[in-house]
C-alpha cells in the first residue's frame, strides 16, 4: 500500500546476493508449473487475495495434520511459567497481571522502571473468506530475556501468512521464536552486555527458520501422509509463508518482516510502519530479484516467475534466489507516545490503511468504543476452551476484533491476523 | 406399451410430489419470513420468544429435508438438478443444495455492515450498547467469532470429504460395471437388467451422499442459530438468509423467463 514509508526503516538492507543454483532446470520446472496453472483451474480458488496460482489442482481429500489442529480448539492459552501462548485458530486474549507490583511513573523515561511488565495484548486469528487457514499467529511474553543493565524481558509476537500450504506458516508458529531465542542467547554469550546486534540475530534466525522449513518440507512426503500439499509432492518446496516478528523490549520494539504481512505502530495517533512489505514491483526488490537472475512477471499481479506475489519468503526453496528469506529489520526506540503495535497479515492490510488500523485501535484502547460484551443479557455459550487469563473485554482483544470484523465487512477474501500490543506506559 | 404408460404416470406424480416439497419448503419460508420480520421489529428485546422462533425455524428446515430424503430413496437424481428450481439455482447447487458454508460467509458478509458507520463516527461512546435497541450481527463477540471460525473450518474439512466422495461417484460411471456393460454391449444404450440394477446402485449412492450433506447444512445451521448466536441475531441471520433463498428463486425464475424458459 502507498502508505509505506521506507524512510522509517532505519536497520535495513538488501540481502547479500545468493549463487544462482542450476537456473536453468529450475526454469524448466516453473514452465512446467505455470502449464499447470492453466490447466489446474478446477481446483476453483478464485480469491483475488490468494498469493499464489492455484498450483494444486487435484482435488484435497484431506488436511493436514496441523490443519487439523489449527481447525480444532483455538485456545489462547497464557502459561505464566512457559510464557506461551500459542495462537491455534482465534483467540483474543488479554494478558492483565503482573502490572500490579510495580508502581509506575510515567513520566520515567521508560523501561527501566518496568522491567517484569507483561504487554497487554490481543489477538484474532480467523479463516474468513478463505477455505483453508493457512495464517498462524504465535505470541510468546517473556520469551527471552537480554542480558544488561538490568536484565530485561523480551516479549514475542508473530503473524504468518502461509501459502500453498499451512505447514511452512505452522513451522514457524512453533520454531521461529525458539530459534530467536538461541540466537540471543549465543549473543548474550558472547556479547555479554554490548548491545545486540539485532539485525545480524534476525537474520540468522530467519536463515535457519528457512533451512528448517525447507529440510521440513523435503521430509514432508515421508513423513505427513496426509497433508494435501503431498498429493503431489513436488509442490510439497512451493510452500512458504511470510513472517513478521516483533519483540518489545521495555525500550525497544525490533521488527524483523519477511514478506507481506506488516508491523505498524501507532504513536500519538499517527501510523508509523515498521515493516515494508517485500512485493515483487517494490524498486529494490525488483532490482534484487533481476540482478539473481529472476524475473517478475505479471500476472494478476507483479509475481516472482510469476508465480509468487511477494518477493521474500520463508521456504519456497524452488524460487530461490530470487525470493529471499532474509528479513528486513527495524529497530525503535519506545517513547511515552507509543499507544500500539498492531501487526498484521495482508488479510487486514488489502483492505484496511495503516492510519485506520491505527485510528481503530486507538479507539479500543481510550474505550471511546467496545467489541460487544461476551453477556449480553441473552444467554451467550461459553465455549469450550476459553482458556485462563483470556478476557474479551480488554482493549487490545476489542481492537485485534474490531479490525477483525472490519476486514471481514470489507470483504477481505484472505485469512484474517491482527495481533494488538499495548505499548501504553500510564494504563 | 400399457405398463409403460403406468410408469409414466408414475414418473409424474413422483415429480409432482418432488415439485410439491419442494413448492411447500418455498411457502413455508414465506410464513417463516414474515414472522421473523414481525419478531424482529416487535419482540427484539424478548430472547426467549426469538429463541423459540429460530428453533421453530430450523425445525421447518428439519422437516423439509427430512421430506426430501425420502422422497430421494425414489429418486435421487432428481435432485441433484431439480426441474422445480431455476437453472439459475441449478448450476449453484451443491450437492442438491447450497453449501453449508454458505450460513458462515452470510454471518461475514452481513456482519460489520454497520461497523464503518461507527467508526466513521469516532466510536460513538456510552459504556452500554443501549444506545442501539438491537445487538445485530456486526456485534459478533470474541468468543462467538472464535467458535464461528471453528464451525468454518470444521465444515469445510466436512465439505471437502462430501466433496471428494461425489467426486469418485461421478469418476465411477467410466468405471467398472457401467462402461465396461456400454462397451460391449450391441448397441448404444441397450437395456438390460443389469444395467437398471446398477443404475439403481448409483442412485441410492446419491440419496444418501444427499442425506448427509442435508445433514451437514442443517446442523451447520442449527450450531450457528442454537450454538453460536444470540437470539437476535440468529433470527436476524435466518431472515437474511429466507430472503436471500427466496429472492434467488425469483431472480431465476425471472431470469428463466426472460430467456422464454418458462
Amino acid at each position: 500500500m502507498a502508505e509505506i514509508c521506507c524512510g522509517v526503516v532505519s536497520e535495513t538492507e538488501a540481502n547479500p546476493a545468493c549463487k544462482p543454483t542450476s537456473r536453468a532446470a529450475r526454469r524448466r520446472r516453473m514452465e512446467i508449473r505455470r502449464f499447470k496453472f492453466v490447466n489446474g483451474g478446477g481446483g476453483g480458488e478464485t480469491a483475488s487475495g490468494r498469493k499464489r496460482r492455484k498450483l494444486l489442482g487435484a482435488s484435497e481429500s484431506s488436511f493436514s495434520d496441523e490443519e487439523k489442529r489449527v481447525g480444532g480448539l483455538g485456545d489462547g492459552r497464557l502459561e505464566r511459567k512457559a510464557a506461551s501462548v500459542s495462537d491455534d485458530s482465534l483467540s483474543l486474549i488479554r494478558v492483565t497481571m503482573m502490572t500490579t507490583a510495580l508502581s509506575r511513573t510515567q513520566s520515567s523515561p521508560a523501561a527501566l522502571e518496568l522491567p517484569n511488565e507483561y504487554p497487554k495484548f490481543g489477538v484474532s486469528s480467523v479463516c474468513g473468506r478463505r477455505r483453508e487457514m493457512e495464517d498462524m499467529v504465535a505470541v510468546h511474553p517473556s520469551f527471552s530475556r537480554r542480558r544488561g543493565e538490568p536484565t530485561t524481558e523480551l516479549h514475542y509476537f508473530g503473524v504468518y501468512d502461509g501459502h500453498g500450504c499451512s505447514h511452512v506458516a505452522v513451522r514457524c508458529r512453533e520454531r521461529m521464536h525458539e530459534l530467536i531465542k538461541e540466537e540471543l542467547a549465543v549473543v548474550n554469550a558472547e556479547e555479554g552486555s554490548a548491545p545486540t546486534d539485532w539485525r545480524a540475530a534476525m537474520e540468522r534466525s530467519f536463515r535457519k527458520m528457512d533451512k528448517e522449513a525447507i529440510a521440513w518440507n523435503e521430509g514432508v512426503a515421508a513423513v505427513h501422509k496426509r497433508c494435501r500439499c503431498e498429493l503431489q509432492s513436488p509442490e510439497c518446496e512451493a510452500v512458504g509463508s511470510t513472517a513478521v516478528v516483533a519483540i518489545v523490549s521495555p525500550d525497544k520494539i525490533i521488527v524483523a518482516n519477511c514478506g507481506d504481512s506488516r508491523a505498524v505502530l501507532s504513536r500519538k495517533g499517527k501510523a508509523i510502519p515498521l515493516s515494508s512489505d517485500h512485493k515483487p514491483d517494490r524498486p529494490d526488490e525488483l532490482n534484487r530479484i533481476q540482478e539473481a537472475g529472476g524475473r517478475v512477471i505479471y500476472w494478476d499481479g507483479p509475481r516472482v516467475l510469476g508465480v509468487l506475489a511477494m518477493s521474500r519468503a520463508i521456504g519456497d526453496n524452488y524460487l530461490k534466489p530470487y525470493v529471499s528469506c532474509d528479513p528486513e529489520v527495524t529497530v525503535v526506540e519506545r517513547t511515552a507516545d507509543d499507544d500500539c503495535l498492531i501487526l498484521a497479515s495482508d488479510g487486514l492490510w488489502d483492505v484496511v490503511s495503516n492510519d485506520t488500523a491505527c485510528r481503530v485501535a486507538r479507539m479500543c484502547l481510550s474505550g471511546r468504543i467496545h467489541a460487544p460484551p461476551r453477556k449480553n443479557g441473552a444467554a451467550e455459550p461459553a465455549p469450550a476452551g476459553m482458556g485462563v487469563g483470556e478476557r474479551s473485554d480488554g482493549p487490545c482483544s476489542d481492537a485485534s476484533l474490531l479490525l477483525t470484523k472490519l476486514a471481514l465487512a470489507r470483504h477481505s477474501t484472505d485469512n484474517v491476523s491482527v495481533v494488538v500490543v499495548d505499548l501504553r506506559r500510564s494504563c | 406399451m400399457d405398463s409403460q404408460s403406468t410408469a409414466t404416470a408414475t414418473a409424474t406424480a413422483m415429480q409432482d410430489r418432488f415439485g410439491c416439497c419442494f413448492r411447500n419448503w418455498m411457502a413455508q419460508q414465506h410464513r417463516d419470513l414474515d414472522e421473523l420480520l414481525r419478531a424482529v421489529s416487535t419482540d427484539s428485546g424478548d430472547a426467549e420468544k426469538l429463541k423459540c422462533l429460530a428453533g421453530k425455524n430450523i425445525q421447518h428446515f428439519r422437516d423439509y429435508l427430512e421430506a426430501r430424503s425420502q422422497l430421494a430413496q425414489h429418486d435421487a437424481p432428481s435432485f441433484f438438478c431439480p426441474s422445480w428450481r431455476t437453472s439459475f439455482e441449478n448450476s449453484f447447487l451443491w450437492i442438491g443444495g447450497c453449501r453449508p458454508t454458505m450460513a458462515i460467509r452470510l454471518v461475514y458478509s452481513i456482519s460489520g455492515s454497520d461497523l464503518e458507520a461507527r467508526l466513521a463516527g469516532g466510536g460513538t461512546g456510552g459504556d452500554d450498547n443501549s444506545n442501539s435497541s438491537s445487538i445485530n450481527l456486526g456485534e459478533v463477540s470474541a468468543s462467538q467469532l472464535r467458535s464461528i471460525n471453528e464451525l468454518h473450518i470444521k465444515t469445510v474439512r466436512m465439505e471437502e470429504k462430501l466433496s471428494s466422495r461425489m467426486a469418485s461417484m461421478q469418476e465411477e460411471i467410466a468405471d467398472d460395471p457401467l462402461a465396461l456393460i456400454a462397451k460391449w454391449s450391441g448397441r448404444a444404450g441397450e437395456e438390460s437388467e443389469s444395467v437398471e440394477r446398477v443404475m439403481k446402485g448409483h442412485e441410492l449412492s446419491l440419496a444418501r451422499v444427499l442425506t448427509e450433506a442435508d445433514e451437514l447444512r442443517l446442523e451447520t445451521l442449527r450450531e450457528l442459530v442454537e450454538g453460536i448466536l444470540t437470539p437476535l441475531q440468529a433470527v436476524e441471520l435466518l431472515v437474511e438468509m429466507t430472503k436471500l433463498h427466496l429472492s434467488i428463486h425469483e431472480w431465476g425464475k425471472r431470469r428463466d423467463s426472460v430467456l422464454g424458459k418458462v
